[in-house]
């Protein structure tokens, strides 16, 4: 077989493996949760008996393995089974929501790295000088931040304080044509800007210490003794290099992303995926907990199996490792 | 260059979400027919809406949607009483064995058909016998055998034996469905109701965009509106999980109304704001602690009077809930249901040397005690500590045990505490509460108690609809609860919502599950300026 056949069947079995892991263990501690969803209902006149008839409904009287076998075999018949709360197919329930958590967090993402990038050079091209610690400086803080705090600060100044842009949803209702496109735009950079806040400080310092890595590697001292100018030694040369550890980093970032839209999401009363986590968990919806997970595992796993593919393409050496 | 293929997929991934988000929605059709006045009144919510059929119980949002669509029979008072609704008059014949409801004639389904007993009939029958999960009226008919419209505007519900909750109770708490429509689904638990929405109330469903807004239009005629016709044109929900992004969107003059009960910290800060207007909504549940009487010692009266005497009801009142709730006087049977309340009931007073010398009387010492409540209670996490500091003057040790809300309820159910902390929302009938709170198999019995006397007491006001036997037997069964600390009852808490001072002439109903937006408070709404 050719290695880069094997390659790529390599990584798409670890990602099976991966989501199958991942499938598992999200089953398993749900169903470790105290309580379950007809206590969570918290009805005042449910008794016993009507406690078990709902359980029952829900199919989970069964035994657990039998439960864990059906649910696998609903996932390979492409069925994320349905709602407990609200009697619809979990896959209705998410694919409303899950165009805005990617929007959101593909545009967080685009948006670090546009950012990332440059902030990173800066810092690495000027090691030790005002610039540098201030960029620096700044990524310690932007390390630090929490979700909640920004996205409360954010909405306070430039939502409630300068009225430009709006608090809370994905759009206004009376928006149509182009103007609804404007609308998704001014909802979306809030809850946007959050993110990148606070996922920018770890990018820009990796991708700083990598290219101080790459500029003092010999192929750049070659190509300064050949006369290259350092402007090509950096963007042509070392950033080349050095992108590969920060595109690894981007690839775990997309998984943090993901995570954060659960707290941003409520705090801008975005109506993503995150959201709908945090509804189910109050209800215990255990179907849209199982489907959302599972989705944004799998858009974690996909996102990550593309970066190595995207690697070993790039990088004959990662392929034969 | 990586850096140019990465940022160039992330840029086709984020065009893609774009474009798969949605395609520009266009603008519809404006209803020509709108007339006087055309406001729209935007409410916000912490909860979304999960399911719109109003025979399930899901979130206080679903209700405030649903509730202006689907009239309820009564509605009621601030003390708890019963008013006219949709049904003008209520009660029992045939020696208590048959409840009845006389309906008004004049509600309309939006399509034009008239609201009658077979839809009302067709309700209460299908919660009989289908008990459509999370609902609570079921719960109620325990006594029903089957309702009946006997002409097209009066329903009969033949019973098994007496019961004095049956009609208030499932009055109040059953909203009305157009049988046509909800006939067709079975069971009706299924039907998620999610469009071609019929409305007998002043506003009706047109759109909705989960997760973010619901938009219900004005429906005419409507009987319980000046002129028949709706104050505003659209009512728009608006769901704001985080309650102060809810708030800086009020600020902001994003919505209109908050129509969920306020932190009692926001209270203040909001009080002094201009441009916004507080209203104190009546509390008619309580808040409390029971001892689980299933325990050592607390199945000995002079320990959980012990209790009872080591806690300074005054300052959880004023520093944990700031002032916003009043004294329940250790009853059941708070001062709200003014009809009921016996005015020489007192507080028990916080004394820890009377509290140490009823546990020397009872053999007590060195008492550990847990206490359970949920952290998703604000009020009650803040007060939980000044009931441990408080108990530790007695000698009495507290452990606290804050948690999630359904690691609350698992605990709850299976009675897997010493003491519960929690709150009731409504408590606006008393023998159906104090039946749901106190007999042996009552589903919120969080005492565990089991006592014959009381027992007996509630189950002679239940059988019975003479009103003046009722009042003394719940009397008689209050003081009994109260003097025997079978729960420890602390305080009504008055709840606050907000809305912009440019809107007036709310109705202020009890309950935050009516509060400020029950259909009559929001057909009769105005805006000014």
């Amino acid at each position: 077989m050719p290695p880069l056949a094997a390659f790529i069947l390599k990584r798409l079995g670890r990602a099976v493996l991966t989501m199958w892991f991942a499938i598992t263990v999200t089953f398993l501690l749900l169903r470790l949760l105290p309580g379950d969803p007809a206590v969570a209902v918290a009805s005042t006149n449910m008794d016993a008996g009507m406690r078990h008839q709902l359980l029952k409904e829900y199919g989970l009287t069964q035994p657990l393995f039998t439960q864990y076998v059906k649910y696998l075999d609903q996932l390979l018949h492409g069925n994320l089974g349905q709602s407990f709360t609200q009697s619809q197919p979990v896959s209705s329930v998410l694919m409303a929501r899950l165009p805005w958590t990617l929007l959101l967090t593909g545009s967080a993402l685009v948006l670090t790295v546009l950012v990332g990038v440059p902030l990173g050079v800066i810092a690495a091209t000027h090691a030790g000088a005002a610039m540098d610690r201030l960029v620096q400086t700044a990524g310690v803080v932007g390390q630090s931040l929490f979700v909640p705090s920004v996205g409360i600060f954010l909405l306070f100044f430039l939502g409630l304080r300068l009225k430009l842009l709006p608090i809370g949803g994905a759009y206004d209702e009376n928006a149509y044509g182009a103007g609804w496109y404007l609308s998704v735009l001014q909802h979306l950079a809030l809850p946007c800007l959050s993110l990148v806040l606070v996922s920018l400080g770890s990018y820009v310092l990796t991708m700083r210490a990598t290219l101080i890595d790459s500029l003092g590697e010999e192929y750049c001292l070659l190509a300064r003794s050949k006369g290259v100018s350092e402007r090509t030694v950096v963007w042509r040369h070392a950033l080349r290099n050095a992108l590969l550890p920060t595109t690894t980093l981007l690839g775990l970032q997309l998984g943090f992303l993901v995570g954060g839209a659960v707290l941003t999401e409520t705090i801008f009363a975005y109506p993503g995926v995150g959201r709908a986590i945090y509804e189910a968990v109050t209800q215990l919806d255990y179907p849209v907990l199982q489907g959302s997970f599972v989705l944004l595992a799998g858009t974690v796993v996909l996102a990550n199996m593309l970066t190595d593919l995207a690697y070993g393409l790039l990088d004959a050496r990662v392929r034969t490792a | 260059m990586p850096i140019l293929r990465t940022t160039v997929s992330l840029l086709a991934a984020a065009t893609l979400a774009v474009t798969v988000a949605a395609c520009a929605p266009s603008k519809k059709q404006s209803n020509s027919n709108a007339s006087g006045n055309d406001a729209t009144l935007t409410i916000a919510s912490t909860t979304d809406v999960v399911n719109l059929n109003p025979l399930l119980g899901n979130s206080r949002t679903d209700d405030w949607v649903t509730d202006l669509m689907y009239p309820r029979l009564l509605t009621i008072n601030a003390d708890g009483s019963k008013q006219p609704y949709l049904a003008k008059e209520w009660g029992y014949t045939n020696g208590g064995m048959t409840g009845y409801f006389v309906l008004r004639s004049d509600f309309k389904w939006s399509d034009g058909t008239p609201v009658t007993a077979k839809d009302v009939a067709y309700t209460l029958n299908t919660i009989k016998t289908q008990n459509p999960k999370g609902g609570v009226v079921n719960g109620f008919m325990t006594n029903m055998v089957k309702a009946t419209a006997v002409s097209d505007t009066r329903v009969e519900i033949s019973m098994k034996r007496p019961d004095s909750i049956l009609v208030p109770e499932v009055g109040f708490w059953t909203v009305i469905v157009p049988a046509e429509q909800f006939g067709q689904h079975n069971p009706v638990d299924q039907f998620t109701n999610s469009s071609n929405w019929l409305s007998a109330g002043p506003y009706k469903l047109t759109s909705i965009v989960k997760g973010q807004s619901y938009t219900l239009t004005r429906v005419t005629p409507y009987p319980m509106a000046p002129g028949g016709t709706p104050t505003v044109s659209k009512v728009v929900y608006k769901i704001y999980p985080d309650v102060n992004t809810e708030i800086l969107a009020l600020e902001k003059g994003d919505v209109d109304v908050i129509a969920n009960a306020l932190p009692p910290a926001q209270v203040a800060v909001l009080q002094k704001q201009s441009g916004i207007t507080l209203e104190k909504v009546p509390g008619l549940g309580f808040t409390h602690m029971t001892y689980n009487m299933k325990r050592k010692p607390l199945d000995n009266v002079l320990v959980r009077q012990a209790l009872a005497h080591a806690v300074d009801y005054n300052a959880i009142r004023n520093v944990a809930v700031q002032g916003q709730a009043i004294s329940a006087n250790s009853s059941p049977i708070t001062p709200s249901l003014a009809k009921y309340a016996d005015p020489s009931w007192k507080e028990y007073t916080y004394d820890p040397t009377l509290s140490k010398q009823l546990l020397q009387q009872a053999g007590v010492h060195n008492l550990k005690l847990n206490m359970i409540y949920s952290m998703q209670d604000p009020v009650i996490a803040a007060w939980a500590t000044i009931v441990k500091d408080d108990a530790a003057k007695a000698g009495i040790t507290i452990n606290l045990q804050g948690m999630d809300r359904n690691t609350y309820l698992a605990k709850t159910t299976s009675g897997d505490y010493d003491i519960y902390a929690g709150s009731f929302a409504i408590m606006d009938e008393p023998v159906s509460n104090m039946a749901l709170q106190y007999l042996p198999d009552g589903a919120i019995n969080y005492s565990q108690v089991n006592d014959p006397k009381l027992t007996s007491l509630i189950e002679q006001a239940q059988g019975t609809t003479d009103q003046s036997k009722i009042k003394s037997l719940v009397q008689q069964a209050a003081t009994y609860v109260r003097d025997n600390v079978i729960d420890n009852i602390m305080y009504v808490q008055n709840l606050y919502v907000a809305h912009s001072s440019k809107w007036t002439n709310f109705t202020i109903k009890p309950s935050e599950l009516l509060s400020i937006v029950d259909p009559q408070s929001l057909a009769n709404v105005k805006k000014s300026g």
